[in-house]
């Protein structure tokens, strides 16, 4: 990688790491808050996406499509019982 | 009423689980929502709350619930969903009380100022949201790798497979990239809040 690179990496872990480690000697300080303001921000934007995919799984299960889908799935169901109870008699 | 008696028995396990929701977190996720938030929903509904407040309350819950797991941090005593609604009641009962405090603040009474409960200084909540637009001005493809990585907690095996890299090493340069990007935009948008 690249020295710029390997200098983010120094500074992840530092801040994502190991706790005690000591910051990267080579890291500007302004560097290092960009980066902890950057891993607040992502923290932030992976909550909002997980909140929509639950929206989706909600609406999945609950919402108007999903009763349709089990009627429709009914409906399937028993015209199979039917055409089984036609070919029988 | 004991949690135990409103839900099934779930047989995962934190390990698994946490492998199951790094694998395939929307069936995962699907499955503990199934099984789960009848029990939450019948609860907050025999507690005043309505519809969109039980599945508010249970997705804040399945939140906490997917960080601790893809941390390593959960220390299951029970059941996934024993778990859930046990912190789906504390939210709602939590819910209760701050309405309780705070019946319906209008928007005069917001206009006015910071009530008793006191609020953090004006720069810092807005901060992280002004920080989030970057995330979102990001490609997708970077956006994609960044959240799977720092949120999601995905390998970087994975990542890699998913966004058709040919190895760990190529996706890993790509993450950085993608957060040297990112912490660009930062810094450019940000220049006298950060130390020089």
């Amino acid at each position: 990688m690249r020295p710029e690179l390997e200098r983010l990496r120094g500074i992840e872990h530092y801040l994502l790491g190991a706790p005690d480690a000591p910051p990267p000697a080579a890291a500007l300080a302004a560097d290092t808050e960009a980066q902890r303001r950057a891993y607040g921000a992502l923290h932030l934007a992976g909550q909002r996406q997980l909140r929509r995919e639950l929206a989706a799984i909600h609406e999945t299960l609950y919402g108007p499509r999903a009763g349709r889908w089990a009627w429709t799935a009914a409906a399937a169901g028993l015209r199979l019982v039917f055409a089984r109870w036609g070919r029988r008699a | 009423m004991l949690l135990t008696e409103v839900l099934p028995v779930a047989p995962t396990a934190a390990p698994g689980l946490r492998a199951a929701l790094l694998a395939d977190r929307t069936r995962t996720l699907t499955d503990l929502y199934r099984r789960t938030f009848p029990a939450v929903r019948r609860h907050v509904l025999r507690r005043g709350g309505t519809d969109q407040d039980a599945q508010d309350v249970f997705q804040d819950a399945l939140v906490v619930f997917y960080e601790k797991a893809a941390a390593g941090a959960l220390a299951l005593t029970a059941a996934p969903g024993t778990y859930l609604v046990a912190v789906s009641r504390n939210l709602w009962l939590r819910e209760l009380d701050r309405r309780a405090r705070h019946p319906r603040t209008g928007l005069a009474a917001v206009e006015e100022g910071p009530t008793e409960a006191a609020e953090p200084a004006a720069e810092e909540p807005t901060e992280p949201f002004s920080v989030l637009a970057y995330v979102e001005q990001l490609n997708e493809k970077c956006r994609s790798i960044l959240l799977a990585y720092y949120y999601f907690r995905q390998p970087l095996a994975q990542i890699a497979a998913a966004h058709g890299y040919g190895s760990v090493r190529s996706a890993t340069v790509q993450k950085f990239k993608c957060l040297e990007r990112l912490r660009n935009a930062v810094r450019a948008a940000f220049p006298h809040a950060l130390p020089c």
